[in-house]
């Protein structure tokens, strides 16, 4: 553990997609360029902003509004539905942008990423990372469009290097030096860093932390013992001072997908086909990471906020949408709120990968299963997705539609 | 709310096949009605997959509405499949 600033070069560059979607769909959509626009994920006047743009958000619009509430105080506002195609499409020619100056590049979610200089040729560290910044700028405008913007931040971690992106919003360069650290927690609030949202602000209120830069003057062991009471607290204390502890990845743990339901009038059996979609989308994608799972937990929200869950670990693990479907509907027959749904969600956790397992001693009808399923997903990725599906889940590709994977980039 | 018309229209497209990072850009496309629409400026082309077909959409602007033009790059075909006239 160190103790002091690290003085090293900042060679850790993060870039940012301003308001990525409605910066995409201003880009695609040339006369919606310099308007206020919301991206959602359904046409409803309920629905809630998964991004709007920076006109938008001038007139005060914020991401996780509803619709109707922004609308309010932007009459102007357009409402577009999220394209994920188009996201995908800017999200790997981004990547390809960043590959062109290292090796080492990670991209974090959808529309951020970050490029790790330390180990570039010497060609590369020999120029400023900021005119390497500049470029990638620049790269951006010619090779997908003029209103593309980005945030660009250096720093010595990704931590600093992610908080320098925010600094100048939109469109920014910042490289923060250690000498620099100082100045910057000054003007910064505690819920402005990165990981530190309400719960994490009033650990260290109840300390006596209320800015940044009290955060950083925090001695280790308060914050180990008392803020955090766990190695988190070593672990800020190092993140604050420029060394790097986040360069890590974590394994699949769930594979899962959630849907927020049209209305809270629909019949038991119109919800158990839309649980049934989800099972077979969860199992699509436990099966394109190649995993196995043995456990499926489901849980349902309702508009008297309230939330029930359920789960069932299995002996055997399984892929099959069929035996995820199975499981999730005995486990929402088993005690789920009937009346005022609002969400609904399937999991699955305990994953393996899915390598060819020992048949059991009554294994034809799993071997036979896993055929199947095989046959379909080969069917469904020559011809397109849900080609073959369950007849139960018929009518629900009206509704519920392809998501932009938020976080992971693994269904990227 | 604003509003979009969804088609799924044939089209016939006049197209020209560059050097550089616009390798084709639509510049005019005719509807089975005849109106004729000349295309002012290209506002993003991204490829999707239709499972193992790739379909190439053109976001376009005749500078009074949006378009969306759709190429099938298997089938050689162009669908309008969107027109949007909403924030004017």
């Amino acid at each position: 553990m160190r103790n002091d600033y690290n003085t090293a070069r900042p060679l850790i560059m993060h870039i940012d997609l301003n308001s990525c979607f409605a910066t995409v769909e201003q880009q695609a959509r040339v006369r919606l360029r310099g308007r206020p626009v919301a991206i959602v994920n359904r046409r409803t006047e309920h629905t809630a902003i998964i991004t709007a743009s920076y006109e938008a958000k001038a007139c005060g619009v914020k991401v996780g509004m509803r619709f109707r509430d922004a609308k309010k105080i932007c009459p102007d506002i357009i409402m577009l539905e999220s394209d994920p195609p188009k996201y995908r499409y800017v999200y790997h020619k981004l990547l390809k942008i960043m590959n062109d100056y290292s090796a080492h590049v990670r991209m974090k979610s959808i529309d951020e990423g970050v490029i790790d200089f330390s180990e570039s040729t010497a060609q590369i560290l020999g120029r400023d990372l900021k005119d390497v910044g500049m470029e990638i700028k620049h790269r951006l405008k010619t090779e997908i469009g003029e209103a593309m913007r980005c945030n660009v931040g250096l720093g010595t971690n990704r931590f600093l290097a992610k908080t320098a992106a925010g600094l100048h919003k939109p469109d920014g360069l910042d490289e923060v030096w250690a000498h620099d650290l100082r100045n910057m927690y000054g003007s910064l609030k505690l819920t402005d860093l990165t990981g530190i949202a309400h719960r994490n602000q009033a650990r260290l209120n109840g300390l006596g932390i209320y800015t940044a830069l009290e955060f950083l003057d925090a001695p280790v062991q308060v914050l180990e013992k008392q803020v955090f009471k766990s190695v988190c607290g070593v672990e800020w204390h190092q993140r604050l001072r420029g060394w790097e502890v986040d360069k890590r990845d974590f394994p699949l743990r769930t594979v899962g997908r959630q849907y927020v339901l049209e209305g809270g009038h629909l019949t038991r059996q119109q919800v158990l086909e839309r649980l049934h979609h989800l099972a077979e989308e969860t199992g699509a994608k436990l099966r394109s990471q190649r995993m196995a799972a043995r456990g499926v937990a489901v849980y349902a929200k309702t508009y008297e906020r309230e939330y029930w869950k359920a789960r069932r670990i299995l002996p055997l693990p399984f892929t099959s949408d069929r035996a995820i479907y199975e499981i999730a509907q005995q486990l929402m027959s088993g005690g789920a709120p009937t009346a005022s749904l609002r969400e609904i969600g399937v999991n699955c956790y305990e994953l393996t990968e899915d390598t060819d397992r020992q048949l059991t001693l009554f294994g034809d009808a799993l071997a036979c299963e896993r055929r199947l399923v095989s046959a379909i997903d080969t069917i469904n990725n020559r011809f397109g997705r849900r080609t073959i599906h369950s007849a139960h889940t018929l009518e629900t590709n009206n509704y519920i539609r392809q998501k932009i994977p938020f976080g992971s980039t693994r269904y990227l | 709310m604003n509003d979009e018309t969804f088609l799924n229209e044939r089209v016939e497209v006049v197209a020209t096949f560059n050097d550089g990072l616009k390798l084709c850009v639509p510049r005019i496309f005719r509807q089975a009605n005849g109106r004729e629409v000349r295309i002012t400026k290209l506002g993003l082309r991204h490829p999707t997959v239709v499972g193992r077909r790739t379909v190439h959409v053109f976001d376009v602007t005749d500078g009074q509405a949006d378009y969306r033009l759709e190429f099938d790059s298997e089938r050689l075909t162009w669908h309008l499949t969107r027109e949007g006239d909403h924030y004017a």
